[in-house]
Parts: C-alpha cells; structure tokens; sequence
C-alpha cells in the first residue's frame, strides 16, 4: 500500500507542469470575485471549477486563457507567460469559452478542415470526418453556421477544440445545451482525454460530468446563504 | 360590439355549457387601442421634444441650408462646362443613378421583406383572428413611400451635380423616384407569392446596367464611342421612364395588396428582426454591427452550400479559404470592379485635383465586404484564439486577397491619373502609378481600421457634453476609415510627392496591421506597471526592514 502511494507520488512528480497560477486576483470595483488563487495542473490531470452562479468560474477561466486580464498574480501554460496573442500559447491551448465566433460563410465541416491545416495537420480529412462523426454533425456537414441550432452549435464549438493538437484544454460549461446523450458522450470523450495525458480545465453544473471527468474538484465563491 | 369594448360582466364566470360567440376586433380598433397605450405613455408631445430639441433642430436646418447651397453652386458651375467629358457625365450620369437606385431598392426590399413586422405585432397581432391584409397595409404604403422619397432625393441630386437644367433634374428626380417606388412595389408583389427570383433578377440586371452607365461615361469622355442623342432626347427618355415606373408601381401595387394576406408569419418576424437589429445598432453608432447582421442573415439565406477542400498548411491555409470565401460570394467584386470607374468619372468631370479622395473612398466603401475574414478574426478573437499564430500574422494573412485585389485596381485605374479628361493634369507613367498605388493603399487601409474598430464601449467612463454624457468611442466610430482615407491622400490632394502618402500609408499599416497591435501593446503596458509596482513594493519593505534594524 505503502509502495503504492509512494509509487502514485512519484509518477506525479514526474508529470510535467501544463499550467500554473499564482496569486491570481480579479476584482470589478470593490468585488472581489477571487483573490490569492493558486493552482498548478499537470498532465492527465483533470480540474473542475464548480459553485454557484456569478462565483466567478468563467472569470477564471476567462483569465486563463487571456480573454481578460488579471489585476494581480501570474498564469503560466507550459513554462510560457500567458499572453493571448502568444503563438505558442494559442497552439498549446484550445478553448472553448463563450466569445466563440464562426465565418458566417464557412461550412461546419470547412471550419474543422481550416482549424486542422491551419494547426499544420497535413492531411486532415481523416480527423475531422471523425469529430464530424463524433459531435454527430454529419447531417450539418455542409450548413453554414448560422443555420444550426443552439445545441448544434455547441457541438460544433467542442469540435474544434478536438480536431486540433492540444496540450491543455479549457471549458466553461461546455454540456450547455447539449442533450443527455450529448452531456454522457463529452463525459466520456473527455475522460479518455485526461487518460491519454491531456489537461483539462472545466467549469460545470453538471454532476456526472464532473464525477465522470474531474481528477480535482474546486469550489468557487461562498455557497448561497 | 367588439372584444374590447365589453365590460366586466362578460368575462364573468358563466355554467352556460355552449361557449359565446366572440367577435373579434377590427384592425382599426387594434391599431388605435396600440396607439392610445403608446400616447398614454408618452411623457411629452412632439411641439415639447422639438423645442427640447432646438439645438439639434436648428443644426441641421443650417447643415441643410448650407448642402443645398453647395449642391447648387456647384450645379451652376458644371452647367457651364461644355466639354465632351461634361456633356456625357450629364447625359448618362442621371440613368445610371436611375439604374442604382432600382437596384438599391429591390435588394433592400429581398432583405428586409419589403413588408415586415416586429416581433411584439408578430406575437399579438398576427396570430389574432383578424385581416392580415389590412393590418399590412400601411406597412406596404409606408416601404413605397420611403422608396419614392429616397428615389426623388437621389435622382435630384445627380441631375443637380451633373449640371442638369431644373426641368431635367425635375424629370430625372420624378423617373427615379417613380422607379425606386415601383420597385418596392414589384419586391411586395414577389413577396406575396414567396418568389424571389424574378427580385433576384432584376437586382442583378440593374445593378450591371448602372455600372454600364458608368462605364459609358468614361468611355464618351475618352472618345472610344459617343451617343448621338440630344438634351431633347434625353428628356423625352425621361419622361418614358415616368410613364413606364409609374405603370409598374400600379400594377404592382394592386398586386401586393391583394397578397398581403398571403404573406407567411415567419417572413414578416425576420424582416422586423434584421430591421430591429440593425436599428440597435444604428443606435450605439456601431456600423460594423449593422452590417455584421446584413452578413449573417444573407448566409442564413443560403444556409447550405457545398463544402471545398481547403488548401496548403499554417498561415496559407486561411489564405487559401478567403480565395474560396470570396468565389462563393462573388458579389462584393463586381462593386469592387464598379469603383474601378470612379477616378476616371472623377477626372472626366474635370475633378482631378480631387480623384484620389473620391477613388480611395470608393475602393474604402467597396473592400469592407472582402475584409470579411478580418472583421470575423478580430471582432470577439474566439476563433483568432484558435488559430496558432500571432493576431499581427492572422490579420497579414486575412489581408492577403484583398491586398492583391486592391492591387489589380491600382493597375486597373493608373491611365486615370495619367490625364485622361479634357483639361485634367497630365502625368508620366510612374508618378501615375505612385499615385494609383498610394490611393489603393489609402481605400484598403481605411477598409482595415473600419472593419476592426471595436463597438462603443458604454460601461467606459463617459465624457461630457452640452448634448449630455456618452462614451468616447461613439462619435469617434463614425469617422474610422475616412480619417485613414483622407490623411494617406492629403498630400496627393494638396500637390505633394505620392511619395509621401506612400509614407503615411506604411505608418497606418504599421499601426493596424503589424507588432503595433494595440492589444498587445496594452497586454505589455499593463505588465510593466505590475513590475514597476512589484519594484516599488520591495524598495519600500526593504527602507522599512533597514529602518528597523537601525532602531
């Protein structure tokens, strides 16, 4: 047993560091929505940011990922400083956070094709005809963006953060407006991801997501009073 | 007695086991009903915000005032001309104005419906069991008159500047005004039937024929070929177009009326929607928004199209997919080859001190549509996140193809600045060229810093005025791109070297396009403050601990 944990410590310690954050803070005005986090994800290693609404988990992530900025601490992905505009920060991370945009007149399947070749995948047919298959968008393979429903275009947001190399990937509240076979298959999709050594950051309200995909739960804001 | 004028009574809870006959409410009754609701909300009346209003009022009544006079004295003065380029500019100006102004109204009507209505009447009004067709109506007569008066004003105002007679400018602006309204009318009609093609149609024979108008008047003023009508003529043809638009809005309007009642619930709602967008938008001064929505709904038309392999790896592959973007929605290219004309219009009308400004605010106008990628890339930066370069490099790339385009009409209008009109300067092949180039580059940066703008920020601290507070971007937006225009050609405008627009052109797109990004450069500020105040924080701890020790 002994030998075991020691063994588990080890391979921990042998995991190389995805992201790190130090002292992070965030305030609008005089609310502080966090202050003084910390954390440190490693690969295979999967986080899920949890709490009740406005507790301040897409401000988290949204500062992960550059989309806002910090007031105090530090964000690192892969020993690189977080700039948004960083190539390498971009090629290593792949979001899925709410200010996802599409061209208006590229297909769904033109869109992956694009991420794909844009991400040097050589020949990309075979990768994106399996997201396709997997966000069950084939029917919608030639639909512009704007025709999709809701559903349709959460499904294609999460493909083009799997059709391309990731080190890390970031969510916030990705089963929204999925179906329960939708919220059952990104679980499942995303706990292979973590065992084949991906980080994963989410923030979810959804309890079988969390259990099925999360290493490491972490509660934001005070609960409701 | 209708629905609404019953009392409390005959809502009372009734054991009658047959249910009571209802009669439902008149249009009329509605509409007032809507109106009265409206008027009792009101805090003051139109003579009360009008006289709130003075200032606003009393500007534009002297902007007003000082256009018309600027439109006439320059009327006056182009009357005067006589030469060749004169002559057919005044000739076929008026038809192409008239050809466009076809065009406008019939693709605006395909968009917006002609006949729409807003979500709220869509949800109250149209389910009620009620005449759609006369609650319509006014919607109908309010699109044809909208179009007539625009007609009217679009028509006067090209036979003024072209130095047309009064009776010509009355005739053109009567024939342009009738064909604008005509036009709306035949949209209606369509619309009734849910056809659109023969809409479709004539937009695109119009349009052609507009751009062929322009094209004629370079021609007649470069003497390739000339027409042999007479002033005379030209007012005859005129007055036929009155009695053919004037037909085709009588036909037409019958038409649409007796097929208001046909028109589909879900057709009316998304006209209203893009109308109330846009309208959104137009209030927080943010074009690009408006225009976004024209963008987003013209692709929800189509819906579905037939996916292309894309090309090439990296930065080349989203090159390669603006080329395949633009093939499938060629459109904005024929603008782009329409604008080509304008500096040779310009210069056949004897303007050529001021060529460079009117083609490089044409070629601005007719690039924002090809910068489609750009505007995409920049507005959220959710998809540019995506992609692994940095947003300097993406913004190169999303250039690319309308960088060659605008080099092609840099080649295309070079013979414009080479002295092509009666008495325009004449100039040597290169210095033709710089000015050409330096004037592309002009439009096309314009076109970059107005398709990147960002929308008005109203949670930003607001600046005062006489007017009240608002935010500082909101006048500012309007004038983006034209600022770059105007500055890049100032030299060309005042007599300088080509050269030293082509110097204030580098500096813009250093600034827009290149390291200078000012994310980035804010990104890099905002940490060099968090250093300094880290610095600042330790100097100040180890003064403390030193003092301490000293103690």
């Amino acid at each position: 047993m002994g030998l075991e944990i020691r063994g588990r410590i080890a391979s921990m310690a042998k995991r190389a560091t995805i992201l790190k954050v130090s002292g992070l803070r965030r305030a609008f005005g005089p609310n502080t929505i966090f202050d003084k986090f910390n954390l440190e994800v490693r690969t295979g290693e999967a986080i899920a940011l949890t709490g009740r609404n406005g507790a301040g988990k897409s401000t988290l992530l949204r500062c992960l990922v550059g989309a806002d900025r910090a007031d105090d601490g530090s964000v690192e992905v892969c020993g690189n400083a977080m700039t948004e505009t960083s190539p390498e920060i971009r090629r290593d991370v792949a979001t899925v956070i709410d200010d996802l945009d599409f061209f208006p007149d590229l297909s769904v399947v033109e869109h992956l094709d694009l991420l794909a070749r844009a991400h040097g995948i050589a020949d990309p047919d075979e990768v994106v005809d399996d997201v396709l298959e997997e966000v069950q968008l084939v029917p919608q393979s030639g639909q512009l963006p704007g025709t999709l429903s809701s559903g349709q275009r959460r499904r294609l947001a999460l493909a083009t953060a799997f059709v391309r190399p990731r080190k890390l990937l970031i969510l916030d509240e990705p089963e929204q407006r999925l179906d329960t076979e939708g919220v059952a298959w990104l679980a499942q999709r995303l706990k292979s991801e973590r065992q084949e050594g991906l980080a994963i950051v989410f923030a979810s309200h959804e309890p079988e997501l969390v259990e099925t995909v999360a290493t490491r739960v972490i509660q934001l804001g005070a609960p409701r009073g | 007695m209708s629905s609404l004028e019953a009392g409390a009574d005959d809502f009372a809870y009734r054991e009658a086991s047959e249910p009571r006959a209802l009669t439902p409410a008149s249009p009329r009754e509605l509409k007032r009903l809507i109106k009265d609701w409206r008027a009792g909300r009101a805090t003051r009346n139109v003579l009360q915000a009008m006289s709130d209003a003075y200032v606003a009022v009393f500007s534009a009544v002297m902007i007003g005032a000082m256009v018309v006079n600027v439109i006439l004295k320059a009327q006056r003065t182009i009357a005067q001309c006589t030469s060749v380029s004169c002559l057919s500019a005044r000739a076929i100006l008026p038809w192409a104005a008239f050809a466009a102004a076809v065009a406008l109204a019939l693709a605006a009507s395909r968009l917006f419906g002609p006949v729409l209505a807003s979500a709220a009447e869509g949800f109250w009004l149209l389910d009620a069991p009620i005449s759609r067709a006369k609650l319509l109506r006014s919607r109908l007569i309010g699109a044809v008159l909208a179009a007539f008066l625009g007609g009217a004003l679009v028509g006067a105002l090209v036979a003024a500047l072209t130095g047309s007679t009064v009776i010509e400018i009355v005739v053109w602006s009567a024939a342009t005004a009738l064909s604008a309204a005509a036009s709306v009318a035949f949209a209606a009609a369509q619309q009734g039937i849910e056809r659109h093609v023969l809409t479709r149609v004539a937009t695109y024979v119009f349009g052609l024929l507009g751009v062929g108008a322009l094209f004629s008047v370079v021609g007649v003023a470069a003497g390739w070929f000339s027409f042999g009508f007479s002033d005379e003529r030209g007012l005859e043809i005129g007055l036929i177009m009155i009695g053919a638009s004037g037909l085709v809005l009588l036909v037409s309007s019958v038409l649409a009326a007796l097929r208001l009642g046909r028109i589909r619930r879900a057709r009316l709602l998304s006209g209203g929607a893009l109308v109330s967008g846009i309208s959104g938008a137009f209030f927080a001064l943010d074009i690009g928004l408006a225009r976004d929505i024209v963008v987003e709904r013209r692709a929800m038309e189509r819906g579905h199209v037939h996916p292309r392999r894309g090309k090439g790896l990296g930065l080349e592959a989203l090159v390669w997919r603006e080329w395949q973007r633009l093939w499938r929605f060629p459109q904005p290219l024929l603008v782009l080859a329409g604008t080509i004309v304008v500096p040779y219009a310009a210069d056949a009308l004897g303007m050529s001190t001021l060529t460079p400004v009117f083609a490089a605010l044409a070629l601005f106008g007719a690039t924002i549509p090809l910068l489609g990628g750009l505007r995409v890339l920049t507005r959220t930066g959710g998809l540019a996140r995506c992609l692994p370069f940095s947003l300097a490099r993406i913004k190169l790339a999303s250039i690319a193809v309308p960088a060659i385009l605008a080099g092609i009409w840099a080649v295309a209008t070079t013979p414009a600045y080479m002295g092509f009109g009666d008495g325009a300067v004449e100039r040597t092949v290169p210095d033709a060229s710089l000015m050409a180039i330096a004037t592309a580059a002009a439009g096309l940066l314009a076109a970059v810093r107005w398709t990147q703008a960002k929308g008005v920020d109203f949670g930003a601290p607001m600046v005062a005025s006489q007017a009240g507070a608002f935010p500082p971007g909101l006048v500012t937006n309007l004038f983006r791109g034209f600022d770059v225009c105007l500055l890049t050609t100032a030299p060309l405008l005042l007599g300088l070297s080509a050269m030293w627009s082509l110097l204030i052109a580098a500096i813009a797109a250093i600034i827009l396009l290149n390291s200078m990004d000012a994310e980035a450069l804010r990104a890099r500020q905002a940490e060099q403050q968090k250093l300094l105040a880290q610095q600042k924080k330790q100097r100040e701890e180890a003064a403390a601990a030193s003092k301490q020790r000293k103690r």
